[in-house]
């Protein structure tokens, strides 16, 4: 894998497999997106004058760890990888743990290959995340950090491998960070090869260079995690809103979002015949509004279903619209965060077709630990294409609703509670669109799969 | 103690029988959970489903848990890719090469063997000593020995067992899982760069998705690279 330092690094591939930053109101706030427009994302002056690295030189000269710590907890920041875990409740975690060695890892592996939210994050502002990092690192204690990111992307190998240099030669990483005494070396570490290496569990396995099946929780990686040690697992766009709070404080921060989550989020929105980028969204904006980024639907067309959440995500009506765009409200809903991504669907859309592809990738990506997820899900699929060829059994459906919540209860890992949003969700709204008696039976008279 | 005809037969019996009257329980699982232990797996026991198709999906969990190795298995994964096996090669094609060869005076030339033909070690030294021999840069150990030899090779799989001290059957389980790893040679140059370059499993989601929202998302979108 080439590592590059600031200088000798390729110029930034800007077009077609740039995803493009959606327009948002002016008055939304920018936390994460704040110097995404620089020339060169990868110029290490023009960002610290821009303000990298002020987070970094506050958290040791004016705070020290616990301080940080504290202002974390504080700002009530929420992981953004999709579950919406406190953030100070893991920091204090990882840092009271007793061990002799902590991590940091930053989860930009990016799971969803239809939302492109954490990777545009790293190519528009390397600098935040290896901030974030940095931060994180020295309020817990660890002295080593590793980004994890996709092999198969290069550019964002090259980018963040290029910024980790100028930043170690400019001193905010490395030994001795700012002249803290502090040790903080940061890797980035290309994994490839499944979708569950975005799971915090599979992806320290890993790292370990283990087999990528989840782990068992409790105890959770911030208690021992990679190498049984404790560990900080983040998803990118957590990390990179951690310098913005440690600068700017904790109630700046809760200014933006709402009580219960502040702050941002990065979305994947996609509208047939319109847009398809990411743009930074405050937590709690009404899906209307996040879905009108995504611009018009063409004429004559209209809106069936939104689909937020990726592959495991659920298929809302258009009469919850108004539901905002927050944890909570989209779980009570049947829907979740997820990869960020929000998908307009439109009348043209066969439901249960949707449904069939995304409940076949979730069974086809299921690591093979746990039976009920590899089996369960896998039966899911096939009772979705006997539907989808006029094959169903007259007790097929009772039998899908059944499964899935047995699937849910027996669990292991959070991709098997998901992974039956697409058709538990479909089914609860688009009842009439999974009703077998729609469907003509075809003539074939071929056995049933 | 003195032998006493038939006493064993007995002692048998009563369990038997004692086991017969005792209630039985079933408990409601997921609604109700044992406590058990971490590795536990349940009964092994090969079962079909109705349609006859046999219901073990080959995810090795069961001779991953098992502590001594004592459990073996064959067959083709569930994806349909390889040729797997678990456990001690010796017990599959090398022993059976090896005594067949001594029986007949010659190679049986069957091809589900060669992945464990003896392969030229040099190189998977090489890429040994470059790591440390350390177990846990093991993908990284992986990559490079796939990048050398095109492919897994059973025998250089156990060398690198040997020398990082790692289980074989840890080892095996790391490579079976990732994708891009790979135990038999790819068919051509260009099967395994195409392989190489792009996940199968997620361009074909992607062109699915696509094709079920009617493609309208994004024309001619680029798929990540
Ligand atoms: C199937 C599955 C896929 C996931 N993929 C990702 C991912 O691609 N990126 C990510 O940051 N988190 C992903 N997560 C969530 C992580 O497990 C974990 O919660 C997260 O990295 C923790 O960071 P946070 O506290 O910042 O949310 C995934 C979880 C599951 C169950
Ligand atoms: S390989 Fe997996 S499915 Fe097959 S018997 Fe073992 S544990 Fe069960
Ligand atoms: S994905 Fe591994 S147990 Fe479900």
């Amino acid at each position: 894998m080439p590592r590059w330092t600031g200088a000798g690094a390729p110029a930034l591939r800007r077009g077609p497999d740039m995803t493009e930053i959606l327009k948002t109101p002016a008055r939304w706030p920018t936390i994460l997106l704040g110097r995404a427009r620089a020339k060169d994302p990868r110029d290490l002056d023009e960002a610290v004058a821009a303000g990298a690295f002020a987070g970094l030189r506050r958290a040791i000269r004016d705070l020290g760890p616990t301080a940080v710590i504290a202002t974390i907890a504080d700002s009530g920041l929420r992981g953004r990888g999709g579950a919406g875990f406190p953030a100070g409740e893991k920091w204090r975690t990882a840092a009271s743990t007793d061990a002799d060695r902590r991590y940091v890892v930053a989860n930009g592996y990016g799971a969803d290959p239809a939302s492109h939210t954490d990777r545009t994050l790293m190519l528009l502002d390397p600098f935040s995340v290896i901030e974030g990092t940095a931060i994180a690192a020295y309020a817990i204690g660890a002295n080593e950090a590793f980004i994890a990111v996709r092999a198969e992307d290069a550019d964002v190998i090259a980018s963040l491998s290029a910024a980790i240099g100028a930043a170690t030669d400019a001193g905010f990483v490395g030994e001795d960070v700012s002249g803290s005494g502090h040790d903080i070396h940061m890797t980035v570490r290309p994994v490839q090869g499944a979708y569950m290496l975005g799971e915090e569990t599979v992806l320290l396995k890993a790292l370990e260079g283990k087999r990528g099946q989840p782990e068992q929780r409790p105890p959770h990686p911030a208690e021992s995690g990679l190498f049984d040690r404790p560990t900080l697992v983040h998803n990118v766009q957590t990390l990179a809103a951690v310098p913005w709070i440690v600068s700017e404080g904790a109630s700046a921060f809760r200014a933006t979002g709402t009580t219960g989550s502040p702050g941002t989020v990065l979305v994947q929105v996609r509208t047939p015949g319109g847009e398809n980028g990411v743009a930074e969204v405050p937590l709690g904006t009404p899906l209307r509004e996040v879905l009108g980024l995504g611009g018009e639907l063409p004429a004559g067309r209209s809106i069936k279903a939104v689909l937020i959440g990726g592959p495991s995500g659920g298929l809302l009506p258009p009469d919850a619209l108004d539901t905002p765009y927050d944890f909570e409200p989209l779980r009570a809903a049947g829907a979740h965060l997820g990869s960020g991504s929000v998908v307009v669907v439109d009348d043209r859309t066969d439901l249960l077709e949707l449904v069939g592809v995304l409940t076949r990738f979730c069974s086809n990506e299921a690591c093979g630990k746990s039976i009920p997820c590899r089996i369960g899900v896998k039966r899911l699929a096939e009772i979705v294409a006997r539907r989808e060829d006029g094959l169903l059994r007259p007790v097929d459906m009772e039998l899908a609703t059944d499964l899935a919540t047995d699937i849910v209860a027996s669990a292991l890992c959070d991709h098997e509670r998901l992974a039956t949003l697409p058709l538990t969700s479909g089914m609860r709204y688009f009842g009439s669109d999974f009703d077998p008696a729609r469907r003509p039976q075809p003539a074939s008279t071929e056995a049933p799969r | 103690m003195s032998f006493v005809p038939g006493l064993g037969i007995v002692k048998g019996m009563a369990l038997t029988l004692r086991r017969f009257f005792e209630p039985k329980v079933t408990v409601m699982y997921p609604e109700v959970r044992l406590d058990v232990p971490h590795k536990f797996r349940g009964r092994l026991q090969l079962l079909y489903d109705e349609w006859g198709t046999l219901k073990c999906e080959t995810c090795f969990q069961c001779a991953q848990a098992c502590p001594i190795e004592c459990i073996d298995m064959g067959g083709i994964d569930t994806r349909g890719r390889y040729h797997v096996h678990w456990g001690a090669a010796e017990t599959y094609g090398e022993r059976r090469e090896e005594s067949a060869l001594r029986r007949s005076g010659r190679v049986v030339p069957d091809p589900a063997y060669l992945p464990f033909a003896p392969v030229d070690l040099a190189q998977v030294d090489a890429i040994l000593d470059e790591h440390d021999h350390d177990p846990a840069r093991m993908l990284d150990i992986l990559e490079a020995t796939q990048a050398a030899y095109g492919y897994l090779p059973v025998a250089a799989l156990k060398r690198i067992s040997h020398e990082t001290g790692a289980w074989y059957a840890m080892i095996y389980g790391t490579a079976s899982y990732y994708a891009h790893l790979r135990f038999e040679p790819a068919a051509s140059a260009e099967q395994a760069k195409a392989v190489d370059e792009h996940r199968p499993a997620e361009s074909t989601y992607l062109a699915a998705l696509d094709a079920a929202l009617d493609g309208g998302g994004r024309p001619g979108a680029p798929a990540r690279a």
